[in-house]
């Protein structure tokens, strides 16, 4: 016996998903190593980075091992402001979305209007599925007329492919076929160029393109998860290890560090980007309908165009917008000179909400929170505060500190 | 004369909790056990030295909750969390649950890259439902057709569950209740390994097929408990430390410590009453033992059809106990090895074979087995539990050597053309050997001693009614409010202080022990409420 539906469907379902040419023990060469074996795997830049680590502090990112902290956070985080941050950001998932009707598809499965994205273009995206709940988030690239690649925090293959269906595309993971690099900091641009990335000043915000470099090609494109003065380096994994240390070699001179993931969740806070899978979650892993969002409720409405043609969760996003927001992802400042630890974010008695990403901001001063509130706390706006618990001994002080609302991204920069 | 708040009659998984949480909440309750183990729980000696259950495969269903509950661990349960389990697939294949969310996508994504992605989607429609379901199943059920406050209340109550279900959830709720197995995982699945692999794993003791409408609902089960949403990949396999003995053990020491008394080898033999009122029980040895209120932990006609005189019933219901459906399926064998068993199918060192390893087949062979059990004939390619305790539990068996505990599905209670021999015994753990050994090699050569117990065993030594691990079929029909029947469900019986907290009613093997812990609290109120004491 076999399916009914799938035999009778116009596409043979399972030869699609077979074009899904993904390698699943991503970077490890198709080893003979079982699942089992590793928990976590090594990113192509794995040696390169840990030569670089005094603190041998290693964190999971998506199943990878990435360096937490490489040198100090504090040196780290003047890295970024002062002079140039490079880490490795390998284990975010790629996806390459090719064929005569990716644009097509990609207008139906984005809800923003891609319209716009000329090659060698980038463009964030917000994708939902048909009751409005964001599934996902990512950067669009678009590498030629009809070739795009979709960076995404969380894996999406499933859903790509099941949009795809009726669209003449082809879907694939490469995320083990292209390592990631990013450089982040004012003086990225220089160390490029020092580093012979030839005409990199005249690369636009949000633009990208190929690079040769020393016989390898590169692409970057002039993109950070943070504020506006940082690039990223699209490389074959091969060549991934050689360009990184290229890229220490020239900016040393200019104070170039490498540095960890934690100091991309401060830049990322300090951005005020929600994370999926932490300061959300995707529509596909929240188990209760409440715990998925619109795009509305992320903040991320600059992203959807409901006035041009259909895309998936059109219909309900339209009754979404003038809907009332279930909870709004909001940043706020905590003014205390040290690192705080809490969660819950309170209105006098009343939970006002939950705190899912937290930094302390040394350009700043402050802690900074990305947080889910329920709506009701930011219409008639009261004073918000937060708990943070400290040991002294073996006792515990409660300390109550004032959160102040934050619209838009805390204003970073190149300036201290 | 002896006497007693509460007499509990049988001591399996829902007896023990019936009597522990009448006991906690301060009933002076007796446990009377016809044998001298507990139900499907007890253990014996397969060989001098080899510790094993008897009847049961061996992993543990007991709910988080009923363990919190009743301090079990205080009274001595060790409760083990392993990965899954592994099946054993057509042309050397295999597929194995992981709960490490990262490497079971990776497990998922060696036969399709997509599917590994589905399973986000599959395991949160799987968590809520799972959670729908779950405040029914602690509800007591009710004839729909009786009209007291109570009942209309009780109704209500479950209407609300239902009515809070937004469209979408209530569509997808439907779709599990009415669409098979295969239907339903296709939906999300496209690799036949994967999706034969989370078949096989919920099939044991089904009556019907993955292609069966309905079967869907199966598919809940390893989600059904709380803390199936712990792991992102697949929910873990429980084993207790000691086996199914030692759950029965912490229950008996949990009632023990409450002021409650167990006994073994004391099986009763009928029903003392007085004017339709139950008020004691006669035991084989000629006691008779007094209680205000009589739980039987039996099945349901098992209960009915042996403890009473059937005139002393009210008429019709000897022939509607008569009509309950319990239909065994399931042969057990039990083995002592002279080494572990080799499956170099699986990478070596796979932390998976700690769980079940199953020999699976295709969806089609699991299906037609079904059918073949329908027809009482042998089984010829049945799906195989198989579960080597001792892997993680070394007191079981002597060092370097094992037992391993195996549930042979699709095994007719009676066959086609007569009743299970030694020879036809033989036969079918000659097939569960063989096919064992097919994916093991040197299985056969490392046997020390072998058991096989079929369905009328079963019910020979526990008294399960056909060897029905549900104690009672589990179709729409036998479920919920019908469970056993409409005129019967939510404990209460025709006879007066006389309840029902098998598995044959309400929520049945759904909720393990769920029947035991609703009984206890309609009991403890109706004792309250007599002023024998204030319930807990
Ligand atoms: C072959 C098989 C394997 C199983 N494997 C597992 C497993 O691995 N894990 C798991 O969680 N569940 C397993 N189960 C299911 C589990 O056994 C059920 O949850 C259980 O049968 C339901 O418990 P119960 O308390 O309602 O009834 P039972 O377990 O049937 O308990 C009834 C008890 O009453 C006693 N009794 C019978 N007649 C009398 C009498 N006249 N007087 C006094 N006592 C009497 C019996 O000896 C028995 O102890 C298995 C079931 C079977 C049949």
């Amino acid at each position: 016996m076999s399916d009914d539906t799938d035999l009778h469907h116009p596409v043979d379902l399972a030869a699609l998903a077979d074009s899904a040419r993904a390698d699943p023990a991503l970077f490890e060469s198709r080893s003979v190593e079982p699942v089992f074996a590793r928990r976590v795997l090594a990113t192509p830049l794995h040696m390169n980075v840990a030569a670089e680590s005094r603190t041998n502090l290693w964190t999971d990112w998506n199943g990878y091992t990435v360096a937490e902290v490489l040198s100090d956070i504090e040196d780290e985080y003047r890295v970024l402001r002062h002079a140039a941050a490079l880490a490795d950001i390998s284990p975010l998932f790629k996806y390459r979305i090719s064929g005569r009707e990716a644009a097509a598809f990609l207008a139906r499965f984005a809800a923003g209007d891609i319209s716009a994205l000329r090659v060698d273009g980038t463009l964030p995206v917000v994708f939902c599925e048909d009751r409005g709940f964001v599934v996902g988030d990512g950067l669009l690239f678009r590498l030629g007329d009809d070739e795009y690649r979709l960076v995404t925090e969380e894996p999406h293959l499933a859903w790509l492919l099941d949009s795809a269906i009726g669209f003449a595309v082809q879907v694939e993971d490469v995320s083990s076929t292209l390592a990631a690099i990013s450089l982040q900091g004012p003086l990225s641009a220089r160390i490029l160029s020092a580093a012979n990335f030839a005409g990199v000043e005249t690369l636009a915000p949000h633009a990208a393109r190929w690079f040769d470099v020393a016989a390898q090609p590169v692409y970057v494109s002039r993109t950070a998860l943070s504020g506006d003065a940082g690039y990223e380096l699209w490389v074959d994994p091969e060549d991934a290890s050689h360009i990184w240390s290229l890229l220490l070699a020239h900016g040393a001179p200019f104070g170039l560090a490498a540095t960890g993931f934690a100091l991309r969740e401060i830049a990322r806070v300090e951005a005020g980007r929600a994370r999926a899978g932490r300061d959300y979650f995707g529509a596909f892993s929240a188990v209760e309908p409440e715990s998925a969002s619109t795009p509305f409720e992320l903040g991320l409405a600059g992203l959807v165009d409901l006035d041009r043609g259909h895309f998936t969760g059109r219909n309900a996003l339209r009754a979404a917008k003038s809907a009332p927001l279930r909870h709004t992802f909001s940043m706020l400042a905590i003014d205390w000179p040290e690192p705080l630890s809490f969660i819950g974010i309170h209105a006098g008695a009343d939970m006002a909400g939950v705190a899912t990403s937290t930094a302390f901001s040394w350009s700043l001063g402050k802690n900074l929170a990305l947080a889910m509130l329920k709506p009701e706390f930011l219409d008639k706006p009261r004073k918000l505060h937060i708990e943070a618990e400290m040991r002294h001994g073996f006792e515990v002080r409660r300390v109550i500190v004032p959160a102040r609302l934050v619209s838009g991204p805390a204003p970073m920069g190149p300036k201290p | 004369m002896q006497r007693h708040d509460v007499i509990v009659i049988g001591g399996g998984l829902n007896g023990l909790t019936a009597a522990a949480c009448l006991a906690r909440a301060g009933a002076d309750v007796l446990l009377l056990e016809r044998n001298a183990g507990f139900g499907v729980a007890a253990g014996y000696d397969v060989a001098p030295g080899f510790r094993m259950p008897r009847y049961s495969l061996g992993t543990s269903t007991l709910p988080a909750r009923l363990v919190a509950d009743l301090e079990l661990t205080r009274h001595g349960l060790r409760l083990l969390r392993v990965d899954g389990g592994v099946s054993l697939l057509a042309g050397g294949a295999y597929q194995a649950s992981y709960r490490d969310g990262i490497v079971h996508r990776r497990e998922l994504a060696r036969v399709s890259p997509k599917d590994a992605d589905a399973w986000t989607r599959y395991r949160r429609d799987m968590l809520a439902a799972a959670a729908r379901l779950r405040p029914l199943l602690s509800r007591r059920m009710s004839d729909p057709s009786k009209r007291s406050i109570a009942n209309i209340r009780r109704l209500l109550g479950a209407a609300d569950a239902f009515a809070s279900i937004g469209a979408t959830e209530l569509h997808e709720l439907t779709r599990l209740w009415t669409l098979s197995a295969a239907d339903f995982l296709s939906d999300y699945f496209v690799s036949e390994e994967v999706k034969s692999h989370l078949a096989a794993a919920v099939l044991s003791g089904a009556t019907f097929g993955p292609f069966a409408p309905g079967s869907a609902r199966l598919l809940l089960q390893p989600f059904m408990e709380e803390t199936g949403a712990a792991s992102a990949g697949a929910p873990a396999a429980v084993l207790a430390l000691g086996g199914p003995e030692a759950v029965a053990a912490a229950f008996v020491a949990a009632i023990v410590a409450h002021g409650g008394t167990v006994r073994t080898e004391a099986e009763v033999t009928d029903i003392i009453l007085r004017r339709d009122e139950a008020r004691g029980v006669s035991l084989a040895n000629g006691e008779e033992i007094y209680a205000r209120a009589i739980l039987s932990d039996l099945d349901l006609k098992r209960t009915f059809l042996t403890l009473f005189p059937w005139k002393e019933l009210p008429s019709g219901l000897v022939k509607r106990v008569g009509r309950f459906r319990l239909r065994g399926v399931t042969a057990k064998i039990n083995i002592a090895l002279d080494a572990a068993p080799l499956f170099p199918d699986v990478p070596e060192g796979c932390p998976a074979l700690l769980g079940v390893t199953r020999l699976a087949g295709s969806l089609d062979e699991m299906d037609r087995a079904l059918d073949d059990w329908r027809d009482r004939m042998p089984p010829r390619a049945p799906l195989i539990e198989a579960l080597v305790p001792s892997l993680v539990d070394r007191s079981l068996a002597p060092e370097g050597k094992h037992v391993m505990s195996v549930c042979v599905h699709g095994v007719p209670e009676i066959l086609h053309d007569g009743p299970w021999t030694g020879a036809r015994r033989d036969e079918l753990a000659e097939l569960a050997v063989k096919r064992i050994a097919e994916r093991s090699p040197g299985f056969r050569d490392r046997i020390l001693a072998l058991d096989t117990l079929v369905p009328p065993d079963i019910e020979a030594e526990v008294g399960l009614t056909s060897g029905d691990f549900a104690q009672g079929e589990e179709t729409l029909d036998q479920m919920f409010f019908n469970r056993p029947f409409a005129s019967l469900s939510g404990h209460e019986t025709p006879i007066r202080n006389f309840y029902l907290c098998s598995a044959s009613g309400h929520p049945g093997s759904l909720a393990p022990g769920g029947a035991g812990a609703d009984a206890a609290k309609l009991v403890a109120e109706a004792l309250g409420k007599r002023g024998i004491y204030v319930p807990a």
